[in-house]
């Protein structure tokens, strides 16, 4: 463990912050053991433990990352409390109303937090959906333009295209398939 | 429908790779083309979607990195070591708090019940104190008075006679009176039961024991004669009969108690407590045992206090005589050394008695 390298949670903060991989690995290590008990002690696997401590985790990494994040307690507690709100609508999803959650610890409400979460997740799920949905080549394509942000010409000549007009072409008419897909999946709050 | 051209077009306005003057032209043509403008606002929703997507898929490949790098036996066994306690705590917190309010109501309650059945104790126990205090204030209140009637410095508001108690100690012709009977004396006129007067002169005064000493200097005066009583050098019994004769008014006045305390005002250890009813005129006259010793001079009483009076001892009465200086006494003091009392009855020593005890009256 490299307890020694973040032992308060600005130290872990500041890490994020700085794109440093090891302070992610660290916080998510060291906080794992308590969602994951939470959720196994409220009708939840390792699996769901696992997928829900990820979300936590994520909005908490994006909250410090756009410098969002008005931390008011402690890092174990507003994952707690992050992670508490989404297990529970995970399990309202499952139509399983969980009469009486056994908590381990104290939480705070982050309604607003989770909420904005909701809303990234929809917009994440319908993209991710679309993705799937256009296919490869499609795919690959969009995402090493506009994600992996690589330059035209060596689209052109991974894909094979003659040049890259055609590879322009060619990503012009994924776009529009992802566009359409996209926007019958998921209506914005305008 | 767009050409990609179009779409490169849109992106490099969105990305802000437009020449100024196309940017300028192609904003001109958003504002009258609404259809371009939807074109232009979902393009970008869709490009910032896609980003959003690309990154968050970038973490979420990262975190499970690092979730199959822990290692699942010990994430398993980690999360086992939150105790359940901790849960149980969490679970019966409510529980526990109402459980405990009760019992400490319950306790206080108790607490100020038995309280409750206690006060009546407690009114006694204020009661008691108040008397207390009100003792006290007597006590000051005697205290003042003795002050009064000690206050040297206070004139007087008329020329008036006082009149005390002084009784013989030796047949030259000297007496004890208190010291506050002759306070600020012109002149002194003693006069016994007998009919004899004399014109007296205080020789020594000691204001410590409030006693003075009296020589009579008048010139018919041929001495007192033997005189029939001793004084006891060793303090009095606690309880012993005493008796004292005084002048309270004209005519001599017998008073009989008994020796209450050997200390007398707040723990006065030079005088006793004695329980005679005394009243303003006794003081200076001569306390005896059953025997006929002298055993002290009357000094005072207090104030509201029922049967409590007292008296100097004799010791301090013996010690002062001896400090007189020699030049004080133009006529040695010889002190009568034979009790003639002892044995008498009553009132056969109070005849012997009468004539050495004398009113004294005072002028000023």
């Amino acid at each position: 463990m490299k307890k020694s390298l973040y032992e308060t949670d600005e130290e872990i903060i500041a890490g994020i912050r700085n794109g440093e991989e090891h302070a992610l690995s660290f916080l998510y290590k060291l906080h794992f053991p308590m969602i994951s008990f939470f959720i196994l002690n409220n009708s939840g696997s390792h699996d769901e433990a696992k997928d829900v401590y990820q979300e936590g985790i994520i909005v908490f990494y994006e909250k410090i990352k756009d410098n969002s994040l008005e931390l008011s307690c402690q890092i174990k507690t507003y994952l707690y409390s992050v992670c508490r709100r989404l297990w529970l609508k995970k399990l309202a999803e499952k139509g399983r109303y969980a009469s009486r959650i056994e908590d381990s610890e104290d939480f705070l409400p982050v309604l607003e937090d989770t909420e904005a979460h909701d809303e990234q997740e929809n917009q994440f799920d319908a993209m991710a959906s679309a993705m799937e949905e256009i296919g490869e080549p499609c795919r690959t394509l969009l995402e090493d333009f506009y994600i992996r942000l690589q330059n035209m010409q060596d689209i052109t000549e991974k894909f094979g295209y003659t040049n890259t007009d055609t590879a322009k072409n060619q990503k012009y008419k994924c776009l529009q398939r992802l566009k359409k897909i996209f926007f019958t999946a998921y209506k914005p709050i305008a | 429908m767009l050409e990609y051209r179009a779409y490169e077009q849109i992106e490099r306005y969105l990305n802000n790779n437009m020449p100024s003057e196309e940017r300028a032209s192609f904003e001109a043509l958003l504002r009258t083309d609404l259809r371009l403008a939807g074109q232009v606002q979902e393009h970008k929703q869709l490009l910032q979607a896609m980003q959003q997507y690309g990154k968050r898929s970038a973490l979420k490949a990262q975190l499970d990195t690092i979730h199959t790098s822990m290692d699942v036996a010990t994430v398993r066994e980690s999360a086992s070591v939150i105790p359940m306690w901790k849960t149980y705590l969490k679970r019966h917190t409510r529980t526990m708090a109402v459980a405990a309010s009760v019992s400490m109501l319950s306790v206080f309650g108790t607490l100020w019940t038995v309280q409750q059945l206690k006060k009546p104790v407690q009114q006694q126990t204020a009661r008691y104190i108040e008397l207390r205090r009100e003792v006290e204030l007597l006590k000051k209140a005697q205290t003042a008075l003795l002050n009064d009637i000690t206050d040297a410095t206070k004139p007087a508001p008329r020329p008036a006679a006082f009149s005390g108690t002084g009784f013989a100690i030796s047949a030259e012709g000297y007496l004890v009176t208190s010291s506050h009977v002759v306070e600020n004396a012109d002149s002194i006129l003693i006069e016994n039961k007998a009919g004899a007067k004399y014109k007296a002169r205080e020789v020594y005064r000691d204001e410590t024991s409030d006693l003075s000493i009296l020589k009579v200097e008048d010139v018919s005066f041929s001495g007192f004669g033997k005189l029939p009583y001793t004084f006891k050098k060793s303090e009095a019994d606690l309880g012993e009969s005493v008796y004292t004769l005084g002048f309270p008014r004209e005519d001599v006045v017998f008073g009989e108690g008994s020796l209450s305390s050997s200390s007398g005002f707040e723990g006065d250890t030079t005088a006793y407590q004695i329980s005679i009813p005394l009243n303003p005129g006794n003081s200076g006259g001569p306390l005896l045992d059953e025997r006929g010793n002298l055993i002290g001079v009357i000094s005072g009483k207090q104030a509201g206090q029922e049967g409590a009076a007292f008296a100097i001892k004799s010791a301090y009465l013996l010690q002062m005589i001896n400090e007189i200086p020699p030049s004080a006494t133009p006529t040695p003091l010889a002190l009568p050394k034979k009790n003639l009392l002892a044995g008498a009855s009553r009132p056969q020593q109070l005849k012997k008695l009468q004539d050495f005890i004398f009113i004294v009256k005072v002028y000023n």
